[in-house]
């Protein structure tokens, strides 16, 4: 509906540039950033790790630590300038009219206090309101953000709730004063994508209903596509396009701005919408920021004039505003990926070809100690954390099996297994034919050569004073793959596969970017040419311009070497595009296993349903279904009987009696003709009438009413 | 439609410690003419308006100009705004008649609304016109017709039975007693679905009823 009334924007930037003094001088960290915020208007700011999104909200809030400081533009909140002002006027602001999420919310709670009495003393310090009165509200607040048991959480401790929940608890105690202005710093940034999604709902249904403006800060683009509706996009210190989400999705006009839409996998309808194309280079620190546009250095169209003249900001009529010399010129869908960032193709092979891993219902339990009198003396009944359970299949010579979970579904302790870093409990694994069911103490040199890993975080496993060649060098000399004085030449050739080049090879870890130091990490595992590369999640701690480039040079080098791989991911999206099959885990079982393309398309394991509609989608127009999980994922202590997923499973009514089965039998395996299995109860007949979970919204459905 | 529905949350609100000066700033920006006066944890203490920041010349006409910028530069907000008992507020569970029709009876042009005895939203004259354009459907297209007709149950229910027969639809209108013709009622609609000529050839059938405006 159309509204007569025009109510002045809550916040206004203008102009705004922040400084952080550091030795010997300063650096500006955020340049000329103008936006406004409207009440009841959720205003996404986006980009890669560094590029001020962070200081642009503390500037806000004056929270720029000592070092910081506003040094040129306005802020104004309700009117009022916030520039300048301190002390009590602060304060009350503060605690009364703008409220803060962080990303960790353990950073807003007080480990040794009570929720209850943390939240409550938001309403009897600041408003006299009694204590008996406070916590009713509290109670309240907490089953407005959907809290389970609200009463009860209210007498735990903090530690005593899980991620999801400490941080509805935050968002709760920052709606107890009714803000005018939320800031929120992803906030969801370290949850799984299944919570997540409900923590999305949850901040956009709070913004309808008390009518806050929200400025919401994330590096995901699917995020700001799902509760923003105008966005800003920062790069280097500068807001570098800004409009509606619709406008900047559709028909991004800056070149960063296209070149991110490009570097995420968008789970469209095809294949071909998972494909990445990375951007080259990457985000310049704020003390070494070129001339000129600070894009250029990585940009496709730059000109002679981007390197001398600072771009002005460009507003077009349709209220999108863009920093580039030659925006409304350059047309996104004319683009084509230069030689160094075309992304590999894939060769699937459809022979069928011997497996290399067999694995035969391989089981990892983990005895935990119980803290009673009776289970220190070893006289309570030993309990187990069942972190996988019978995970059996084979994995083809030279495929990419990709393996999906949430955090603690068991998918790091399967590869650990498998490489021998944790005894299996029961079951048995052949690789290449040799039996490597028992750790890696007992296995011979030639199955440590063939079998190799890349970790999350390459600095846990880097000997920080070894230089890059000597860490890619070692595994070469270890198991002779390499005749000695040949070595730094492999080094060097390897390091150029991984485009880094030989004046790496004399750098210490400490002088690389995170998405270097990975590089290093994979040149490291392929050095000794194995047969097998586990990664686990070898590029969620990197920035997507990097990630992309990382995940096509993985996969490039493992098509060259005809190398098999196990990938790790914690959503569906990024294994997409090259898996040749997709294994979806959920509290230590395999749940459904497949050829990659029968994954994202019916019938589908009840859970990876739920995922797929979870996972955000960087695209405005794609429409996912609705399937919000309830609860928290249970204990690996004492899995549910019967079906695992049984207490969370929104499928299960479909069987006889609301699925009762699944609570006490376990499921059988249904295999489709493609060799496709799921676990479940639910036959495939049924299974196979379910509705493909992301579909595209149909043109020009703005409806009238 | 409750105040709580059409009231403006998150109003711009100024603590009593404020410089008059900057009170009037802060309204002229932000082209308001209300501002709740508010301590810790939002807590009304009173309300500005933009005559209670004038300062009348009587009081001026003694001073010289060094005194009246004085004068001027010391004024705050607590000792010029509405408080105590001539502070007029209400809640947002009451009907926006209701609120009106207090307005009306104070001769104010805004209510500050409490929730939970804190400040948690403003509703003014300006939203009640509003509110009116609204009812009256001035944001959507349609043709507004005004039709004058007895004062009897049943009466109505004829214009809708027509209006639906032809699949039309009402998006806004009221009624109210026929100026200077007792026992008549004039009952304005905005009609969407028919054209001018369709919509007066179809209620023009009505019998007992006239068409007295239509555009
Ligand atoms: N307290 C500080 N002192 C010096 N530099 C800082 C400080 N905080 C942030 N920076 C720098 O400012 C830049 C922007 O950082 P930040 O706002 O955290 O970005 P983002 O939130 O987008 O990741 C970074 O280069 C960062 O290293
Ligand atoms: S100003 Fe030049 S370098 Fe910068 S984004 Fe535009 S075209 Fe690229
Ligand atoms: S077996 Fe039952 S609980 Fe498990 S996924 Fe299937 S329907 Fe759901
Ligand atoms: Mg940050």
């Amino acid at each position: 509906m159309n509204n007569l009334k025009k109510a002045p924007p809550v916040l206004i930037l203008e102009d705004v540039a922040v400084a952080y003094k550091i030795r010997g001088g300063e650096i500006e960290a955020v340049q000329n950033v103008s936006f406004e915020i409207n009440r009841g208007e959720t205003h996404g700011i986006v980009g890669e790790s560094g590029c001020g999104k962070s200081t642009v909200a503390w500037a806000v809030l004056n929270f720029l630590g000592a070092n910081g400081y506003v040094k040129r533009g306005s802020i104004k909140f309700q009117g009022q300038e916030l520039v300048g002002v301190t002390g009590e006027e602060l304060r009350r602001l503060r605690g009364d009219q703008i409220a803060m999420v962080y990303q960790d919310p353990m950073q807003a709670l007080n480990p040794s206090m009570r929720l209850g009495d943390q939240m409550s003393e938001v309403l009897t310090v600041h408003r006299d309101m009694d204590k008996k009165e406070a916590e009713k509200r509290c109670i309240e607040m907490l089953e407005r953000v959907y809290m389970p048991d609200a009463a009860n959480v209210m007498n735990r401790y903090p530690h005593q709730i899980s991620g999801g929940q400490q941080q509805r608890v935050v968002i709760a105690t920052a709606l107890l004063n009714n803000p005018a202005l939320l800031i929120m710093d992803e906030p969801t940034t370290a949850l799984d994508v299944t919570v997540e999604a409900v923590v999305l709902d949850l901040i956009a249904d709070l913004r309808r209903e008390f009518d806050t403006a929200i400025m919401y800060i994330t590096h995901n683009l699917g995020v700001v596509a799902r509760v923003s509706t105008r966005v800003g996009v920062m790069y280097a210190g500068e807001m570098v396009e800004r409009g509606t989400v619709e406008d900047i999705y559709k028909d991004p006009q800056h070149p960063y701005t296209q070149g991110l839409m490009r570097c995420v996998p968008k789970l469209g309808a095809d294949k071909a919408s998972s494909i990445l194309y990375p951007i080259r280079g990457r985000v310049p620190p704020p003390n070494n920021r070129p001339v000129g546009c600070v894009f250029s250095p990585r940009c496709d169209y730059v000109r002679e004039i981007c390197h001398n003249k600072r771009p002005e900001l460009l507003e077009f009529s349709s209220g999108v505003s863009v920093r580039c010399h030659f925006a409304g010129e350059i047309e996104a869908d004319k683009w084509s990926p230069s030689d160094d960032i075309l992304p590999p193709e894939i060769i699937t092979d459809t022979s069928p070809r011997e497996p290399i891993l067999k694995l035969d219902n391989l089981k990892k339990y983990y005895e935990v100690q119980g803290s009673s009198l009776k289970d220190i003396l070893g006289l309570g009944e030993q309990r187990y954390v069942k972190a996988v359970e019978n995970a059996d299949f084979d994995l083809p010579r030279g495929t990419t099996l990709g393996v999906v979970g949430e955090s603690g579904c068991g998918k790091s302790t399967l590869i650990k297994t498998i490489i021998g870093l944790e005894q299996t409990t029961e079951g048995h694994a052949e690789f290449m034919e040799i039996d490597i069911t028992d750790e890696i103490s007992t296995r011979g040199e030639d199955v440590i050569k063939e079998l190799q890993m890349v970790f999350q975080n390459p600095d846990s496993t880097m000997n920080p004073s070894y230089t890059v060649g000597q860490q890619i060098g070692r595994p070469m000399k270890r198991f002779s793959t390499v005749p000695k004085d040949e070595i730094r030449g492999e080094v060097i050739k390897l390091l150029e596969s991984m485009r880094l080049g030989e004046n790496y090879y004399d750098r210490l870890p400490r002088q690389l970017s995170g998405g270097e130091k990975q590089r290093v990490g994979i040149a490291r595992a392929l050095a000794s040419h194995p047969n097998l590369v586990l990664c686990d999640e070898p590029v969620s701690a990197l920035d997507v311009s990097v990630q992309a480039a990382l995940l096509n040079l993985l996969l490039e080098l493992q098509q060259e070497y005809d190398t098999t791989m196990m990938f790790i991911a914690h959503d569906l999206s990024v294994v997409r595009f090259f898996s040749d099959q997709v294994a979806v885990m959920y509290l230590g079982q395999i749940m459904e296993i497949g050829p990659a393309n029968a994954i994202y398309a019916p019938p589908y394991h009840p859970y990876s349903e739920a995922l797929l509609s979870a996972v955000p989608i960087p695209d405005p127009s794609a429409e996912q279904k609705h399937i919000r999980l309830e609860g928290t994922v249970p204990s690996a202590i004492n899995p549910p009987d019967g079906c695992r997923f049984h207490t969370r499973c929104p499928r299960r009514e479909l069987l006889p009696d609301g699925g009762a089965i699944c609570e006490t039998e376990m499921p059988p395996w249904r295999e489709t003709a493609e060799g496709h299995r799921i676990f479940c109860h639910i036959p495939l007949e049924t299974l196979n009438t379910f509705d493909p979970v992301i579909t595209q919204k149909p043109e020009g459905s703005n409806h009238v009413s | 439609m409750l105040v709580k529905d059409y009231m403006t949350r998150h109003p711009i609100m100024i603590s009593p410690e404020t410089d008059a000066s900057e009170a009037q700033n802060i309204m002229t920006e932000n082209n308001i003419r209300h501002l709740p006066v508010v301590g810790d944890g939002k807590r009304l203490l009173g309300l500005i308006t933009r005559e209670k920041l004038h300062v009348p010349p009587s009081d001026l006409g003694s001073l010289n100009v060094w005194e009246i910028s004085r004068l001027l530069s010391d004024l705050k907000v607590k000792g010029m705004m509405v408080k105590g008992k001539d502070l007029i507020t209400t809640e947002g569970d009451i009907t926006i008649e209701d609120a009106a029709k207090i307005m009306l009876e104070e001769k104010i042009g805004c209510l500050p609304v409490l929730e939970d005895g804190v400040v948690g939203g403003i509703i003014t004259d300006t939203d009640m016109l509003a509110h009116l354009a609204h009812l009256m459907g001035a944001t959507v297209q349609g043709v507004r017709v005004t039709i004058r007709m007895p004062d009897k149950v049943g009466e109505s229910a004829k214009v809708t039975d027509v209006i639906a027969s032809h699949g039309w639809g009402i998006y806004g209108g009221g009624g109210h007693d026929a100026p200077k013709q007792p026992g008549y009622w004039d009952a304005v609609l905005k009609i969407q679905g028919g054209d001018k000529e369709e919509v007066v050839a179809a209620l023009e059938q009505i019998e007992g009823q006239e068409i007295i405006d239509v555009r």
